[in-house]
């Protein structure tokens, strides 16, 4: 059906300190250091994520707290699935900063348009180097594997991923059918599945 | 509709479930339907997986290290707080299946949580130093306590052993040993002997001063032997007492005697007679 059975694999590239995996399973023990390095490890993703969705600085940084205080509260009932431990916390984090977003009425509308492209490297600077630099890598791939979706592909997605709109709320949007929407949405996330394998052959 | 229908159906809505994008009805249609397809519940993961990478399209936004530190120290405050506190998890909403959940109780209840965090943080350590101090008060009273205990103690055993003297001293059946010098300088002795209650007390007077590290021990004289009794030292006048029972039948107590001897005694003497009593007298 499709090539993408392997599980996408978000360590860090040295290696260094325990894996994501690990760090889940000792917060779900109650060690709160090691909600500590996955905060380091995982905040910045997380904040720009808040900030992407979000239009208030403030409201973007209590996103990001609230989050990770779910992912600790919800750390025992974390199963390690094909995505891990990024794919549950950007899911936390997407689902908090549009909670967000409905509770002020108000989506990133001023802004929306002024975002710089992903990947371009305006006002980007490595938090933390090896991390970052890990990450900035992560980040340019799959910047490169959505700049090559069709554009209304691309529209699609990010519509319903950082703006929170139904399917039918984007046809409208759009002033497309439902259908088409639909599609578009499938072929997009297919894309991205393949991407997915590339970047892990490739990047070994 | 026929499965086969359906799980087409279902198959090219689950890339607008993976992005939250399914309207009501026709989201729980497709939840019923994963609820008894793996395939379907393996795809949509899939496309999940493949949905979160959009997270990473996000322009990198740095966080102020100042204000990401005093975040992490909340949580980490926070987190360490959960864990002394032993409080259930919340209940869990998976969150690839979080749809909105009310704002507003969210957010009303969201500060109030952290802020009871906090609150019972200041109250423990408050408490906790309220606790301290009444402890170390407790634990001083208990001292004191146990210091008059310990004096009361010794003032009783004091006085017992003054009233046994006195009994011992008393009695009619009391006699008495005058142990006298066998040298120029006089000292003396008086052995007062309780033959009924086989108790002792001898004084001595004008002992010369002892030697570093000997004592004078008392000796009862009998026919297999001196047996030792206490040794103790004289005063500056040159006076001293020693007191004590014995278990020698009486009639074998034939004298009494005091030496010059290692402190703590012998079993046998070994230093001159210094003073000795008859108890024949
Ligand atoms: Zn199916």
């Amino acid at each position: 059906m499709h090539p993408t059975q392997r599980t996408v694999s978000y360590l860090p590239a040295d290696d260094s300190g325990p894996d994501d995996g690990a760090l889940v399973r000792r917060m779900a023990a109650g060690d709160e250091k090691a909600l500590g390095l996955l905060y380091d490890r995982w905040s910045p993703l997380l904040h720009s994520v808040a900030r992407r969705i979000v239009a208030d600085p403030n409201d973007a940084e209590e996103v990001l707290e609230e989050a990770f205080w779910q992912a600790w509260r919800q750390a025992g009932r974390y199963e390690e699935g094909r995505g891990g431990v990024s794919t549950w916390l950007t899911m936390i984090v997407r689902s908090r900063a549009l909670d967000r977003v409905r509770a002020r009425g108000r989506l990133r509308e001023e802004s929306w348009e002024n975002i710089p492209e992903p990947g371009s490297g305006d006002g980007e600077g490595p938090a933390s180097p090896d991390a970052a630099a890990e990450q900035d890598e992560r980040r340019r791939l799959i910047a490169a594997a959505v700049a090559q979706l069709p554009p209304e592909q691309r529209e699609t997605v990010e519509l319903a991923y950082f703006r929170g709109l139904s399917q039918s709320e984007i046809a409208a949007k759009l002033g497309q059918p439902l259908g088409t929407v639909k599609t578009r949405a499938r072929l997009a996330l297919q894309k991205l599945r393949e991407s997915l394998v590339v970047f892990r052959e490739e990047g070994g | 509709m026929s499965l086969d229908t359906e799980h087409e159906n279902v198959q090219a809505a689950l890339a607008a479930e993976a992005l939250d994008a399914l309207d009501g009805e026709e989201r729980e249609a497709l939840h019923a339907h994963l609820a008894g397809c793996a395939e379907c519940r393996a795809e949509l993961e899939s496309l999940r997986e493949a949905a979160s990478l959009l997270a990473h399209t996000a322009p990198h936004v740095p966080l102020a290290p100042a204000r990401s530190d005093r975040i992490r120290a909340r949580l980490l405050a926070r987190a360490a707080a959960d864990v002394r506190g032993g409080e259930a998890a919340e209940p869990v909403v998976a969150a690839p299946e979080t749809r909105v959940i009310p704002i507003a109780s969210r957010r009303r209840s969201a500060l109030p949580a952290w802020l009871a965090a906090a609150a019972s943080v200041l109250i423990a350590i408050g408490l906790g130093a309220y606790a301290l101090s009444l402890r170390g008060r407790v634990s001083s009273l208990e001292q004191q306590t146990a210091s008059l205990s310990r004096d009361r103690g010794r003032l009783e055993s004091t006085l017992a052993e003054r009233e046994a003297t006195l009994a011992a001293l008393a009695g009619p059946e009391v006699r008495v040993i005058t142990l006298a010098s066998t040298q120029e300088r006089a000292p003396s002795g008086r052995m007062f002997w309780n033959p009924v209650r086989r108790r002792y007390t001898f004084f001595a007077y004008n002992l010369p001063q002892v030697r570093p590290g000997r004592e004078y021990q008392l000796w009862l004289i009998t026919p297999a032997g001196p047996v030792a009794a206490p040794t103790f030292r004289p005063g500056r006048d040159g006076a001293g007492s020693v007191e004590g029972a014995y278990d020698v039948p009486n009639e074998q107590i034939r004298a009494v005697a005091v030496t010059e001897e290692p402190a703590g005694g012998l079993p046998k003497p070994t230093g001159e007679v210094l003073i000795v009593g008859n108890a024949a007298e």
